[in-house]
């Protein structure tokens, strides 16, 4: 049995070719051979001068033997080529491997010069260069999502070309899913394998479909990086006040996973200026929260910066830095109609961005219910004990509505009802206690089939909140001067969770988002594209669904989501930029020791093994050498006239 | 006008004129001649008569020397007015009046035909000069064609006005055959009994040796004036590669794979082998001269005249 086969052309076919093209050699060195005959006057002079090269004529012919077979040699050698042999061992087991980058946070650590991801580029190079000559390797970026880097293939250029794309990310890695990919990809192929470079903190290879199983797929790990001392910003939220939103609290946390003390200077920053500086002490794996109540100050954005005291660093600054923004704050317009109450008013007051005009319900009738749309320059409507006989187009609150303007059906009249279920998840009543409100007396509200009872006592519903043509509306089934409510701290809580949850300034905001996860920022229109700024600046177009712009967000830092006028559109259609902020606050990514064992399926993984540099086992490309090598060896004892 | 015109022989008088060979004898080459025959007066009238003067006593007019009176002498040749002013006996002696016997050899073979015929061509012009100059001091002058053999000879002819006759002959000749001018020249001598100057013009490309022909010459008493044709292209023939190389007189081929160091090697050879022909005429004390194709033949010839030797 030969010891290689051919993975090109048949051997038949190759000894076809070469019997032609032989033929056209051997043909061509004939006719090189019939020499061109020139007539001279004086043979004599010639003989003299040719005498030496007598002496080696059979010398000469020998060579000329040798040129002939010297080109049938070269012939051979690019035929076989062309049949692309290759050792039988090789050609029947070629491996396939799936090369798995981890591009998580923690691989930009620098403990290993110049960081953790480039070493690991480099240790892939170096098994892209040992790839045996019928391997063949994908490579895949892993991060927050696996992302396939080529094709499956064996060609060395291309596998660097995609390796060159690789880059790291602020979220962490999902190693179930890379693997779910990769066994995805091997399978049915012969000798799988699955390569994973990486620090080893990729957390358990299991998602909502369980564990990932790799049946007969051998798992190697490459594991990259020594150091194990960071700090990291692991917790970092803003809010402001609901009753006073020119204040806010942050609340931060930090975590040392090292394993020595760290000292650490942590600054905190809002709109570029500082707000606070704090130097702190911590101990190995301590995890240090931080509360910053009533804050004032910064009206936008908010960063948590931790330095090393004396200059140094930690070995992963990507979670030295946090980025939250505060709410937007937007002056609410409000119309209140009533016929004068000072719990109302009172209540109104504490909202320095609230703009409060007061009407009585005849001047409501006089200006602004004509069609309804005079009051659709306000945010909201109150209606204290006074309801329209058509309902305003904008967002309402009812107190104690009666008649048919009511949103819901006002029915028979209760005797001291009380909060008996709330719906506490409601925004509306968010840090409130109605639990023990005395009511003397009010009207059971019936609510439609959309609506929400928010709250109802056991004779009925008494707080319902819904919407009726776009527009939002909640109704109290009571008037609140029956009632000890006003006297709560719930009273001017309710009246402005409503207003805020009308007006989408919800007091759910999140301060920032998280990376490697979907993002679903609200846009408003209509629109299918968003614009979206990253923190690098680079502007990208990112896809509307449902009136949600969607993004999987891997850097930290502040972006910014305009929306995209339509074609033909005015710009002025575009509308505000909404700005948010993404961190990583993860504390597995910001552990960043390295481990020494990978286990998946409760499989070990082994070491790398099979790959050497320099030894390709495509046996042409020696072959092409060698033709190579002959041709120059031709060529030089050619012009040495060596060989003529 | 020139002189043959004003001897009413020129070229448009001559009903025999070869129209073939118009260029090689043609109006310009005729002027030329004229004034070779009157350079070559001048010449022979000037520094060179001393050289030219004959040995032997005889009975022409001019003055040659005087000698001794020995007995049996013929007293009407004794000189009184010597006798009476020295008182010795001393016997006028005369230049003997005698015409030279001139023959012109012109290889033939097909070698001289090479490359076109050149080194013929410039043969035949070289024939024609010395033949007219001949003619024009009233010598015998006689033409023969050779290769292997006397091809063909143009008989003993004397004055000027026979130059048309040397023209026609000279025009006739083509190149042929194989160069051996021993044999040819064993022939001439034979045919030729009255010895005389024996202008060999050749380019010497004898494969059994020039030597031979020479020697002929030599040893048969005529005194040989070799002139040898030379093709300096022929010593730098541009070929480069395989080739086969044919001899245009014997067929001889032979391969050869032509590199700038054969070219080198063959241009030494070739310069060794006209250096041996100069070498060997001096050594023998036979008048040489080097003809190269490329140096126009009038000046040639002035060089022939000046180097002596060539008429008495």
């Amino acid at each position: 049995m030969l010891p290689f086969a051919l993975a090109g052309l048949p051997l038949a076919q190759l000894a076809a070719i070469f019997g032609v093209a032989g033929t056209a050699v051997v043909a061509l060195y004939i006719l090189k051979l019939r020499r061109r005959t020139v007539a001279i006057p004086f043979s004599p002079l010639w003989q003299k001068v040719l005498k030496d090269k007598e002496a080696t004529s059979l010398f000469s012919k020998l060579k000329r033997v040798l040129s002939l077979l010297l080109q049938l040699v070269l012939l051979a050698l690019l035929v076989f080529a062309l049949g692309d042999p290759r050792a039988q061992a090789v050609i029947v087991k070629g491996r396939n491997v799936v090369v798995l980058v981890d591009a998580s946070a923690s691989m930009q650590a620098t403990d290993v010069a110049p960081s953790r991801l480039a070493v690991a580029k480099d240790e892939v190079k170096a098994m892209i260069r040992g790839l045996g000559g019928a391997d063949r390797m994908l490579l895949a970026q892993m991060d927050a999502v696996v992302t396939p880097l080529g094709p499956m293939s064996g060609d060395t250029g291309e596998l660097e070309r995609g390796l060159d794309t690789v880059a790291a990310t602020d979220t962490r890695a999902d190693f179930a899913r890379a693997l779910r990919f990769a066994t995805d990809t091997l399978r049915g192929l012969e000798r799988p394998e699955i390569v994973v470079v990486s620090d080893g903190h990729l957390g358990e290879a299991a998602d909502s479909f369980g564990a990932v199983h790799l049946g007969d797929v051998k798992l190697s790990y490459v594991k990259v990086g020594k150091g194990k001392n960071n700090v990291g910003i692991t917790q970092f939220s803003v809010r402001r006040y609901p009753l006073d939103k020119s204040r806010y609290e942050v609340m931060l946390e930090l975590t040392n996973t090292g394993d020595v003390d760290a000292d650490v200077e942590l600054e905190l920053t809002g709109d570029g200026q500082p707000v606070d500086l704090t130097k702190l002490r911590l101990r190995a794996g301590e995890r240090l929260p931080r509360f910053y109540p009533n804050l004032s100050g910064a009206s936008r954005t908010l960063e948590a910066k931790i330095s090393f005291a004396g200059g140094g660093h930690d070995d992963l600054p990507a979670d030295d830095h946090a980025y939250a923004l505060l709410p937007e704050r937007h002056r609410a317009k409000v119309l209140v109609v009533t016929t004068g109450n000072m719990y109302l008013d009172a209540a109104l007051l504490l909202d320095e961005y609230l703009d409060v005009t007061e009407a009585t319900p005849a001047e409501y009738v006089a200006k602004y219910a004509t069609g309804g749309d005079g009051a659709k320059k306000f945010d909201t409507v109150i209606f204290d004990g006074a309801t329209p006989a058509t309902p305003p187009r904008t967002n309402a609150i009812y107190l104690d509505p009666r008649g048919p303007g009511s949103p819901v059906k006002v029915l028979a009249e209760l005797k001291q009802p009380g909060f008996d279920k709330i719906d506490r998840k409601h925004p509306v009543v968010r840090f409130t206690a109605l639990d023990d409100v005395n009511i003397a007396r009010g009207h059971k509200l019936e609510p439609e089939k959309e609506d929400k009872v928010v709250g109802a006592s056991e004779q009925g519903p008494i707080l319902v909140a819904g919407s009726r043509d776009g527009h939002k509306f909640v109704a109290l089934g009571f008037d609140i001067k029956d009632s000890d409510l006003t006297l709560r701290v719930a009273w001017p809580l309710f009246l402005l969770n409503t207003i805020n949850w009308f007006s989408d300034d919800d007091a759910s905001y999140l301060s920032s988002f998280r990376t490697g996860d979907v993002w679903r920022i609200p846009v408003a229109g209509d629109r299918e594209e968003a614009s979206l700024k990253l923190p690098s600046g680079v502007l990208t177009e990112v896809p509307v669904h449902e009136g949600r712009a969607v993004y999987l967000g891997q850097h930290a830092g502040f972006y910014e989501l305009a929306v995209t006028p339509k074609r033909g559109d005015a710009p002025e259609l575009a509308g505000p930029a909404t700005a948010f902020a993404a961190n990583l606050l993860d504390v597995e990514e910001s552990t960043i020791a390295p481990l020494d064992t990978l286990t998946v399926d409760g499989k070990l993984a082994g070491p790398l093994e099979g790959f050497h540099v320099g030894v390709r086992r495509e046996i042409w490309i020696y072959l092409l050498i060698a033709a190579a090598l002959l041709t120059a060896l031709e060529w030089a004892t050619y012009h040495r006239r060596v060989t003529v | 006008m020139g002189l043959l015109e004003s001897l009413g022989l020129s070229r448009g008088s001559s009903r025999v004129a070869s129209t073939k060979d118009d260029e090689l004898f043609g109006d310009d080459f005729q002027r030329k001649l004229d004034y070779l025959a009157l350079v070559s007066k001048r010449v022979f009238a000037g520094r060179m008569r001393a050289e030219r003067r004959t040995k032997k006593s005889g009975s022409g007019v001019e003055f040659a020397d005087h000698r001794d009176y020995q007995p049996g002498d013929d007293f009407r040749y004794l000189d009184w007015n010597v006798y009476q002013r020295f008182e010795r006996l001393l016997l006028r002696l005369y230049e003997e009046e005698e015409d030279l016997a001139i023959y012109i050899i012109v290889d033939a073979s097909a070698s001289m035909g090479f490359a076109g015929g050149e080194k013929l061509r410039y043969a035949k012009r070289l024939a024609a000069a010395l033949a007219y100059v001949g003619l024009a001091n009233l010598d015998r002058v006689s033409i023969v064609a050779t290769n292997d053999r006397v091809m063909e000879r143009m008989p003993t002819t004397r004055g000027k006005a026979r130059i048309f006759k040397v023209f026609r002959f000279l025009s006739s000749l083509e190149p042929s055959g194989v160069t051996n001018l021993g044999d040819a020249l064993k022939t001439f001598v034979a045919q030729n009994k009255r010895r005389g100057l024996a202008v060999l013009l050749s380019d010497l490309y004898d494969p059994e040796g020039f030597e031979k022909g020479i020697n002929v010459l030599r040893y048969n008493k005529f005194e040989p004036f070799v002139v040898h044709i030379v093709d300096p292209a022929e010593g730098k023939p541009k070929l480069q590669g395989d080739v086969l190389l044919y001899d245009c007189e014997t067929g001889d081929e032979r391969e050869v794979t032509v590199t700038a160091k054969v070219l080198e090697k063959f241009s030494a050879a070739h310069d060794e082998y006209t250096q041996s022909v100069a070498r060997f005429c001096a050594t023998r004390q036979v008048s040489h001269i080097e003809a190269s194709i490329e140096i126009p033949f009038d000046e040639l010839i002035l060089r022939v005249f000046r180097r002596g030797g060539f008429l008495r």
